[in-house]
């Protein structure tokens, strides 16, 4: 009988023990954020830069269509990236309604929803221009628009550009026994930009966008011309004539000198 | 017949104590109580008998067994064919406080004799006192009140009120002995009243058990999802479940390797179930890691049922039942129909099935039982939802993704089983055998569109869907033979068993990913047949060194062998032939620059596993019994993961497990109490993938919890109830294991008595019962929590002469819940852009339904 007693208290105190211990956490946390995007912070609209190939740029108008960003856990592989725009399982955040960045206004713009994620550490994002589907055939949303001024050698070339990522820019795949190496949502992510934070409940995670790096190889003396009067350039928005290409090409870098992500506590 | 007959009068009960089918526990002081007569029916004196207005006694034997119920009967003085007939049909309605050696439930036979006396008018309105009723008292002439209706604890009469214990000798039961306890954690539980509380399936009996959560995502025709001590054991690939020793788990099955359907259980059918909390019996096979559930098979109710229900959400049951009264209460027919719109959008179901079985008498000392069941079943289901579709408003509570093309799917199962139990000497022979039949599709999609990535060597797509369709065709034949030797040393009984099982399994299994526009297959996963064994052998003991001490367990060792046919064994190819590229086939039959091979891979395999498992039981000290277990078990790899001459990886657990439990109570209430603390490490854990739709292999895990458990059975009430805390972590990061409930609480209750009026002079009786349930905040992953749910399911019902009229609540209380919860990452399509990250998902609990029933029983006692 003593036993019994003795086991019956055993058992009692293990239950409270237990109940008390019926605490802990499966690890991680799902956590909501503030999404913002600005122009970089030292440089505004006419402020004049210089491009790679001597041009001495000014713009007046840059708006930067940003369909999501997303952030990974890790760095995608060239092999994996070869295949798939979005990888099950990578995903760390996410900020899923569109913006129109003025990335010529360093102040924050935000995004009309928070984005979601989880508590994990993330090495890689990624930003989405896209106007809808990411892996729709064709897309009429402009996704940059711009004006402004290239002078170089005496010659001014005042340019305006309304670039879109549709049909466009599809691209042939080089191998006819690989159909599918070049769906059009690769065209349309830009990653993997670098980054290096958690997401924590309460933060702001910030994407900071240069324009300058963007216009580093445009001759823009090959753009067509719109008009003489008032004289005007114009990027043709198709992937044909070098002005073009290059813009599209620096405008899908993810080169940190073009997108930066920051994490504000 | 005249239903104011005669009374009866139970000249006295002579006890036939057994020794030969100790239910429970061990028995330190051999101190035979006789079964206690907990409710009593008089005979009535027959119509046909009245002319002849004789005075005749009739003596019977019956058996009781160790839950208290009539199991057999026997004429052993008779009164002639007619009065004979009267006697039994009364008898069998009598249950029993059953007969305790050693303060332990055990089987008997009693003696009760009836005398016949014909009506004479007028009789007095009166309920004797138990033991001072005249013989042969008249009774009321119709519309008087009945002479005698309250239960007795023995009998009335003049002759000396009481059991008298005669010279005890073996009892025979022809039947199936009870099994012998495996510890404090061994429940074997009898349904009886506690059938009272409302039950959609017979998987909801498990909730009888502690510890116990079922949700389903799957809908009404898709096996439950079983949380047991701490485990997610998934739709059966964590605990062995069977039914009269058959198994239901299914090896090889594509959607969970020991899946487990019971839904062809029919749950008035259900006499008993036998939960152990863990690998502790040799005779547990494979998938028992966090235990077993047998459910045993037989019909109280004797007679021919007809039973119709209707509810809400146009739900309409009917049931027909018989079971012949003069043969054993494992001798039934029962055929069920159920069909339901379902609550919210896409939860409509069909099912139906049969269960059939016949036990008689083997020779002297034995029984055999035959067992066929046909069932087959369509329904729907809604699936999960995000539970930021349901913030938003964009979706209800209980709305579905694609209500035009819904998921669900089809099963059917048939089987054939036999079985013979003798006993040869001192030993008991017991072999079965069984031929199973099992087909099952099913459509599911947990994620939306998020896993149909594009692959270089696929023309171009976007995201069509991750809708799964799996079909699995399988057929098992097995067997299982034991031979239990009973001998005596020390003074003292001592048990030998040795056996066997043998079971084989063709399955055939696909699994296509279905664009969610079309409808079309875009895509073959998984194609794939295998044939896998499983041969056990097993030895059991239970050696009784001291009166106060029982050792009992042994070791069990199975063979699992693999024979498997991947037919698209190979889906990606890294350098495709550019003059021949393979295209968007699934399963290729193209190697590197365009070498042939043929897509198909065949692996086999085998491996064996020895688990020892051991209890030792206290006891009992004042009916106090404590008991310590330890055991290994194991669950088989699945097929789909069988690779070439690779010995095959079990899952192994090792389960330990301390209680102590007081079986006893007074004269008219049976109690047992129950306390044990356990853990159970898992060498690989099944955890939850969304992406497969399943549970797929995980790491090492830990579970340590406690359990109290009471149920308490008296002449107007049962009730049983249980409390669990469990806390699962994972080995290496000490992690909790999502999902599994850290608290579980469950209460079951049934009231009954006859009513305090009657209706044209015939008594009424009132049932009620009650089913609460209490789940804490499930662990979930991200370190969230989910909501709690608490239910109250009841019901009410009036008998009255061959009717009985039921109520029904589910859900009493109305309250909305999460059955289940998730956290992944899913893309249904709902926001402007592609939802990537973990997000809460939940399924719907079922909201407050009302059920109303009319059965009437004809032929029966």
């Amino acid at each position: 009988m003593r036993i019994a007693r003795a086991l019956f208290v055993s058992s009692f105190v293990a239950s409270l023990a237990l109940a008390a211990s019926c605490v802990g956490t499966t690890g991680s946390g799902l956590v909501t954020f503030r999404a913002t995007a600005s122009g970089p912070s030292d440089f505004d609209a006419k402020q004049t830069f210089a491009s790679g190939l001597g041009y001495a740029v000014t713009l007046t108008r840059a708006k930067l269509h940003v369909g999501a960003v997303y952030l990974n856990r890790s760095v995608p592989t060239s092999g994996a990236q070869a295949t798939s725009c979005t990888l099950p399982g990578i995903y760390v955040a996410e900020v899923l309604d569109g913006l129109d960045v003025d990335v010529l206004d360093p102040t924050p713009q935000a995004f009309p929803v928070n984005g979601d994620g989880t508590a994990d550490h993330a090495s890689a994002g990624e930003v989405w221009l896209t106007g809808g589907d990411v892996t729709a055939d064709d897309d009429a949303t402009v996704i940059l628009d711009l004006a402004g001024t290239a002078s170089k050698g005496g010659a001014t070339f005042p340019f305006e550009g309304k670039i879109t990522i549709g049909k466009n820019r599809a691209v042939a795949p080089a191998d006819p026994s690989q159909p599918g190496s070049n769906p059009m949502c690769k065209q349309r992510i830009v990653t993997p930009i670098p980054i290096d934070v958690v997401p924590k409940s309460g933060g702001e995670l910030r994407l900071e966008i240069d324009p300058r790096a963007w216009f580093d190889n445009v001759d823009f003396a090959r753009l067509d011309k719109a008009s003489d009067t008032p004289l005007l350039y114009r990027f043709n928005d198709a992937a044909i004539e070098q002005p073009d290409t290059n813009l599209f090409r620096a405008l899908r870098s993810a080169s940190a000198e073009t997108y930066r992500f920051r994490w504000l506590p | 017949m005249v239903r104011r007959g005669l009374r009866s009068v139970a000249l006295g009960i002579a006890l036939l104590v057994g020794t030969s089918h100790v239910a429970a526990q061990p028995d330190a002081e051999p101190v035979v109580v006789p079964p206690a007569v907990r409710t009593h029916v008089d005979a009535v004196y027959p119509t046909s008998a009245l002319s002849g207005g004789q005075h005749a006694d009739v003596t019977l034997l019956v058996t009781v067994d160790a839950h208290g119920r009539v199991t057999k009967v026997e004429v052993a003085q008779s009164g002639g064919p007619v009065l004979d007939e009267a006697a039994i049909v009364a008898v069998r309605q009598w249950t029993f406080a059953p007969a305790t050696k050693g303060g332990n439930p055990i089987a008997a036979r009693v003696r009760i004799p009836f005398h016949f006396a014909p009506p004479a008018p007028p009789a007095p309105d009166v309920a004797p006192a138990p033991g001072h009723a005249p013989q042969g008292t008249t009774v009321p002439p119709p519309g008087a009140t009945q002479g005698v209706s309250a239960p007795s604890p023995i009998s009335i009469d003049s002759h000396p009120p009481g059991p008298t214990i005669q010279q005890p000798e073996e009892v025979r039961i022809h039947g199936h002995a009870p099994p012998p306890s495996r510890g404090i954690g061994d429940f074997n539980m009898r349904i009886g009243a506690l059938g009272a509380v409302p039950r959609a399936n017979a998987s909801e009996m498990l909730k009888l058990a502690p510890s116990i959560l079922l949700t389903n995502d799957g809908g009404d025709g898709h096996a439950e999802q079983i949380f047991l001590r701490g485990f997610d054991a998934r739709e059966g690939q964590d605990i062995e479940l069977t039914v009269g020793g058959v198994p239901i788990n299914e090896a090889g099955n594509l959607h969970g390797n020991g899946y487990a359907d019971t839904h062809f259980i029919i749950p008035e059918v259900v006499t008993s179930l036998r939960v152990i909390e863990g690998p502790f019996d040799p005779h547990q096979g494979n998938f028992a890691v966090a235990g077993s559930a047998d459910y045993e098979l037989g019909l109280t109710k004797r007679g021919l049922t007809a039973k119709y229900t209707r509810g809400s959400f146009n739900t309409e049951r009917i049931l027909l039942t018989w079971g012949p009264k003069e043969e054993s209460l494992h001798t039934f027919g029962a055929v069920e129909l159920h069909r339901t719109d379902g609550y919210g959008q896409n939860r409509d179901s069909s099912r139906g099935s049969a269960i059939g079985q016949y036990e008689a008498q083997f020779g002297k000392r034995g029984s055999y039982r035959i067992t066929t069941t046909a069932y087959s079943s369509t329904f729907h289901s809604a699936g999960v939802l995000r539970n930021d579709d349901y913030e938003s408003g964009r979706f209800k509570f209980f709305d579905a993704y694609n209500p035009s093309a819904p998921l669900g799917g089809q099963t059917s199962r048939y089987s054939i089983a036999g079985d013979i139990e003798t006993k040869a000497g001192d030993t008991l022979l017991k072999q079965q055998l069984f031929i199973i039949s099992r087909g099952m599709r099913l459509t599911e999609n947990f994620t939306g569109y998020l896993l149909d990535v594009q692959t270089p060597i696929q023309p171009l797509h976007g995201q069509r869907g991750d809708r799964l369709d799996l079909a699995v065709n399988e057929t098992t034949i097995g067997a299982r033979g034991s031979a239990r030797w009973k001998t005596e040393a020390f003074g003292l009984p001592q048990e030998l068993e040795l056996g066997y099982f043998a079971r084989g399994d063709a399955v055939t299994g696909t699994q296509y990913r279905i664009e969610e526009a079309t409808q079309h297959p875009y895509r073959l996963n998984t194609d794939i047949e295998a044939k896998v064994g499983d041969l056990g052998l097993f030895a059991d003991t239970s050696l009784r060194p001291l009166r106060w001490i029982t050792v009992r367990g042994g070791a069990r060792a199975d063979l699992f062998s693999y024979d498997v046919l991947d037919k698209c064994a190979a889906q990606s190819v890294a350098h495709p032939s550019k003059t021949n590229p393979p295209g968007d086939t699934s399963c290729l039959s193209q190697q590197d620059f365009g070498k042939y091979r043929e897509p198909v891979q065949r692996s086999t395999t085998a491996s064996a596993a020895f688990m020892p498992r051991a209890t030792v039981l206290f006891g009992p000290f004042k009916k106090i019994t404590m008991s310590m277990s330890y055991g290994q078990g194991v669950r088989s790899i699945d097929p789909i993961y069988v690779s070439q001459d690779t010995k095959t990886p079990f899952a192994r657990v090792d389960s330990y497990e301390a209680g102590v439990a007081y079986f006893g109570g007074t004269r008219d209430v049976e109690l047992s109490v129950r306390s044990m603390v356990f853990q159970t490490k898992v060498e690989r854990d099944l955890i939850f993938s969304e992406t497969a739709g399943r549970n797929v292999l995980g790491g090492g895990t830990t579970r340590t919890g406690w359990i109290g458990a009471m149920r308490a059975t008296g002449t107007f009430f049962d009730q049983s109830a249980s409390l669990t805390t469990v806390r699962s972590t994972f080995d290496d990061t000490h992690l909790l294991v999502p999902y599994v409930p850290d608290l579980v609480m469950r209460s079951d209750t049934a009231l009954f008595h006859d009513m305090p009026f009657k209706l044209a002079g015939q008594r009424v009786r009132g049932v009620l019962g009650a089913g609460i349930t209490y789940v804490g905040h499930r662990a979930l992953p991200y370190g969230q929590r989910s909501d709690t749910i608490f239910t109250v399911d009841s019901s009410a019902s009036l008998g009255w002469d061959v009717f009985e009229l039921g109520v029904a609540a589910t859900n009493l209380l109305g309250r909305r819940y999460r059955l289940g919860e998730y956290n992944y990452a899913s893309d249904f399509h709902t926001e402007s852009q592609a939802t990537l990250v973990p997000s809460r998902h939940f399924s719907a609990g079922a909201p407050r339904a009302f059920f109303v029933s009319l059965s009437a029983t004809l032929g029966g006692p």
